[in-house]
């Protein structure tokens, strides 16, 4: 019995990673929005990158020891029947209200900036909507789309931050740690709690083409999103300096600086639609990854018919979660970093020293009995 | 009315058998009652026609006998033709000529069977001595036939042979006597080209298979014949090179044909929709042609191709989005120029799909994207326009749709005057009495002269249709509305499959050795290898370093 049918190939599961680490976030940019020093926001986030890898390499080798299963089967194999499901469902749990925030997200960003008089729940149900729908089609299509998107992600990104070329000063990157090493911390920690969303891959290795790839498709998506984050970040406090912290929406700010000629002017709204197709694939990411969840830890056979009860449930968590778009600027500030952190790591940690002190006793046999199956 | 009659009888027992199974399985009762419906209608309906068909069984030893199953099998039919000749020494023996007048050669029939066969020379004792003869050496016609069965004999006939009896011999032999009037091989009217062959196919099978076998005169070329439509009877032919295409996706066409249970088949259109991968889909997962180079050209890459008579359009199986975007003079043309006008061409689809919502889109919610100076001139503009801008958008496009069909209809004389009419109503009179604003007149006609920029019309179908959703999607919400229906277009069309090979190949999954042949088209010393999905059998067709080059003592001026 198997849940999802499809395969992805390692570069689909690269895209999918970048667009997970990279969008979600990159419209509010928690990075540089309300902290101390904005000018050195882009060290952190380099530096959050560099540290990020240990993690997710955890997650990597963890994973990639039951290449034939999901996160949440082998936690069940390490931990046992009861807590192995509790891992499992905490995990579903993290994941929706990831979807929660991003389904906020986008409501926020375009009532914010495009349509105020439009009530959010239209963007939010459009989106949870056409997520669902490809989360339906299983992953094989939300890869192909993630790996379509990305390019058009990377174009796009690349445009936004080379086209406002006129309005950087790159004086305002000056001076480079001036107060010491702490207000650096925090936004190190914001740049790895994003990071480690990383760990819905233990949701891929089975359905991966060929499971080695996994090493290098996470380290690639680690690098090409750090890169990108990075250069947003330098763009950002390129063009706006200091004032970026207080910036509601900085990435669409960057976008709304870019003008060509006298022609093309405020076409911010481009590349706002490039990242809500992108949110969307990464939304339908996770609400396929929860579904797929939910079906191995209750034993259905088909995941599809939890798409539109979880995506309503995302939805419905997204209007009760927070009460405006500042509470969500508060919820990545205050909660979401050290949730994010202690949750994955933690649920990593668990299950790597699991793993070990099976992997000595009596789980090695039938770790060996699956790859025999497996190969 | 017979056949109506048999299968309402067998459908009587039917419900029996339901209600039995009902009383058994209360919980699946809905599905299984469909389920038993469906597979018993079947079941009545096959033996229903099996037994019209067999009415005949084998042939008599009479003539006399024969004669009148002919003739009432035929229902005394006007274009039947039953000849009596008494041939032979003494005119012993008498030998019945059957065609249908029409589908015959007539010229083939009285020099090389009629005149032959009366030859009052030979010197036959016995009937069957006769007919050997007759078999093996008087009928000068290349493919001869025999058989012992009524139906059999009455199919060749219906087809244009030629069927010979004589008397007290129980078979009969059929000549391949086919000939009738068909169209002249043209220039296809619907794909036009500039360069490139300028034949097309036309409603004769066997003329349209040769049109493929002269482009691949190699023996791995396989024309399988199938025969769909139990009254029609239409013959469909599988086309493909044996060792590039993939056995298996043939095998599946032979099934999905196979399944066919159809009384009639006019068009392959009627097949394409019997047997394509997303019956709902706005976009057709088959792609459709009449230029035999375009079937050629896939089949070197290992697609299969289905030839149906009747009709001069072939379809061509796997089929993918950027073949329906694709004219076979990107292939012949100089390959700037090619990928440049395949880039205009994917420009016109994406401009045809969502030109009118963009427009709406815009002057409804996003005004600040357009220079100042535009959209005071727009603003201006639809100053006196009673209407918001997509019910304008929405108004024009009907009636530049209305317009399109009327142009399809017309009759040639009427046509220049309606479509001046037409583009004076829609175009200036319109716009005068404020019905709508002269930007929307441009970008209404902008919108239809990209549309007939895809060299395949059924694609460019699918979008028109959408259009219609676009400009609705973003009159209600703006860019975000044009976003959310390019999404769950792109989800649809990665989603789908034709034959096995994803639908959006090679974009969507990305099939990176394919990349040559998307945007741009590489020269064709460079087209190493066929679609990777498709032509995995035989991957590499050309030979590698083909890049023309001058002869190496030419670099210096050795004319000197």
């Amino acid at each position: 019995m198997e849940t999802e049918g499809g395969r992805i190939s390692g570069s689909q599961l690269l895209a999918l990673l970048v667009l997970t680490r990279l969008v979600p976030v990159t419209i509010e940019f928690p990075l540089v929005t309300g902290i101390e020093v904005p000018q050195d926001a882009w060290i952190s986030s380099l530096v959050g990158t560099v540290l990020s890898i240990p993690p997710v390499l955890l997650m990597v080798h963890l994973s990639l020891k039951y290449p034939d299963k999901t996160i949440i089967e082998y936690s069940q194999l390490l931990l046992g029947k009861f807590f192995g499901k509790i891992i499992g469902f905490v995990l579903v749990w993290y994941w929706l209200s990831i979807a929660a925030t991003m389904l906020r997200s986008v409501g926020d960003a375009y009532t914010t900036a495009v349509m105020p008089e439009t009530p959010i729940l239209a963007f939010i149900l459009t989106v949870g909507f056409l997520s669902a729908n490809a989360a339906r089609t299983g992953l094989e299509v939300v890869g192909r789309l993630g790996e379509v998107n990305m390019l058009v992600v990377l174009l796009f990104g690349f445009l936004t931050l080379t086209l406002p070329y006129k309005v950087m000063n790159f004086e305002n990157l000056l001076p480079v740690i001036a107060k010491g090493i702490r207000p650096i911390m925090l936004p190190t920690g914001t740049a790895i709690s994003f990071f480690v969303q990383f760990i819905i891959l233990g949701m891929v290795v089975p359905y991966l083409n060929n499971p080695q790839t996994l090493t290098k498709s996470s380290l690639g998506a680690i690098a090409i999103s750090g890169f990108m984050m990075t250069a947003f970040t330098v763009a950002l406090i390129a063009v706006f300096g200091p004032t970026v912290s207080s910036l509601m929406l900085p990435a669409f700010s960057l976008g709304r600086m870019i003008s060509i000629g006298e022609f093309l002017e405020r076409i911010e709204i481009i590349p706002m639609g490039a990242w809500t197709i992108t949110v969307a694939i990464t939304l339908a990411f996770f609400l396929w990854a929860s579904a797929v969840a939910i079906a191995q830890l209750l034993g259905l056979r088909r995941f599809q018919a939890l798409i539109y009860p979880l995506a309503a449930i995302s939805v419905a968590f997204s209007i009760l979660f927070f009460e405006s778009f500042l509470d969500l600027e508060l919820y990545f500030k205050e909660v979401w970093v050290p949730y994010s952190l202690t949750l994955t790591l933690g649920i990593t940690i668990i299950l790597y020293v699991a793993s070990l002190i099976r992997g000595r006793s009596s789980a090695s046999e039938k770790v060996i009995g699956s790859c025999h199956r497996n190969g | 009315m017979e056949l109506l009659c048999s299968s309402a009888k067998y459908r009587v027992p039917t419900q029996f058998t339901v209600n039995k199974t009902l009383d058994k399985d209360d919980l699946l009762m809905l599905r299984s009652l469909t389920r038993l419906l469906r597979k018993n209608m079947w079941a009545a309906s096959k033996p229903s026609q099996t037994k019209k068909d067999s009415t005949g069984g084998p042939l008599s030893k009479n003539v006399k006998v024969n004669e009148t199953l002919i003739k009432q099998s035929f229902g005394n039919s006007s274009d039947l033709v039953v000849r009596e000749l008494r041939v032979g020494p003494g005119g012993r023996f008498t030998v019945l000529v059957v065609y249908v007048d029409g589908l015959v050669d007539k010229t083939l029939i009285s020099e090389n069977l009629i005149e032959r066969i009366s030859d009052q020379t030979a010197k036959w004792c016995n009937p069957e001595q006769a007919y050997d003869d007759l078999k093996n050496r008087i009928i000068a016609v290349s493919d001869v036939k025999e058989t012992g069965d009524l139906d059999n004999f009455l199919n060749h006939v219906a087809r244009g042979d030629c069927g010979l009896i004589i008397n007290d011999v129980a078979k009969a032999l059929v000549a391949d006597t086919r000939g009738w009037a068909q169209r002249k091989i043209e220039e296809p009217t619907t794909e036009a080209t500039i360069r490139g062959a300028k034949e097309g196919f036309v409603e004769t099978l066997r003329t349209n298979t040769s049109l493929l076998r002269r482009r691949v005169k190699h023996p791995r070329l396989r024309i399988e014949e199938h025969e769909i439509g139990t009254i029609s009877k239409t013959s469909v032919a599988i086309a493909y090179i044996s060792g590039l295409a993939d056995e298996k996706v043939v095998q599946e066409v032979r099934n999905r044909l196979g399944r066919i249970n159809v009384d009639s088949i006019q068009e392959s259109g009627q097949i394409e929709e019997l047997i394509e991968d997303a019956p709902f889909s706005p976009f057709p997962t088959i792609l459709r042609t009449e230029r035999p180079d375009k079937v050629a050209g896939a089949l070197f890459e290992g697609r299969i191709a289905i030839l149906t008579d009747g009709t001069p359009f072939a379809l061509i199986v796997p089929a993918t989005f950027t073949m329906f975007l694709t004219s076979p003079e990107d292939y012949f043309e100089r390959t700037f120029m090619a990928s440049a006008v395949r880039a205009i061409r994917y420009l016109s689809f994406f401009t045809s799909l969502t030109l009118p919502s963009l427009y709406v889109a815009v002057t409804t919610f996003h005004q600040e994207m357009l220079p100042t100076p535009l959209i005071l001139n727009i603003a201006s503009q639809r100053e006196g326009v009673p209407f918001p801008a997509v019910v304008e958008a929405l108004l024009m496009e009907v009636l530049f749709e209305i317009l399109r069909e009327a142009g399809v209809r017309l009759p040639r004389i009427v046509g220049p005057a309606v479509s001046i009419i037409g583009g004076l109503v829609i175009g200036e009179a319109a716009m005068r009495a404020g019905l709508v604003s002269p930007i929307m007149v441009v970008v209404v006609a902008a919108t239809g002269i990209a549309s007939f920029a895809t060299p395949v019309f059924s694609v460019a179908i699918g979008a028109r249709l959408l259009r219609f959703i676009m400009v609705l999607l973003a009159g209600s919400i703006g860019f975000f509305g044009i976003v959310a229906g390019l999404f769950a277009l792109a989800t649809h069309l990665t989603s789908l499959r034709s034959f096995g090979v994803p639908f959006m190949e090679p974009i969507a999954p990305a099939v990176v050795s394919q990349f040559k042949d998307l945007l741009a088209r590489v020269p064709w010393w460079a087209m190493h290898t066929r679609p990777a999905l498709v032509g995995h059998k035989d991957l590499v067709r050309q030979g590698y370093d083909q890049k023309p080059k001058p002869p190496a003592s030419s670099g210096k001026d050795t004319h000197r």
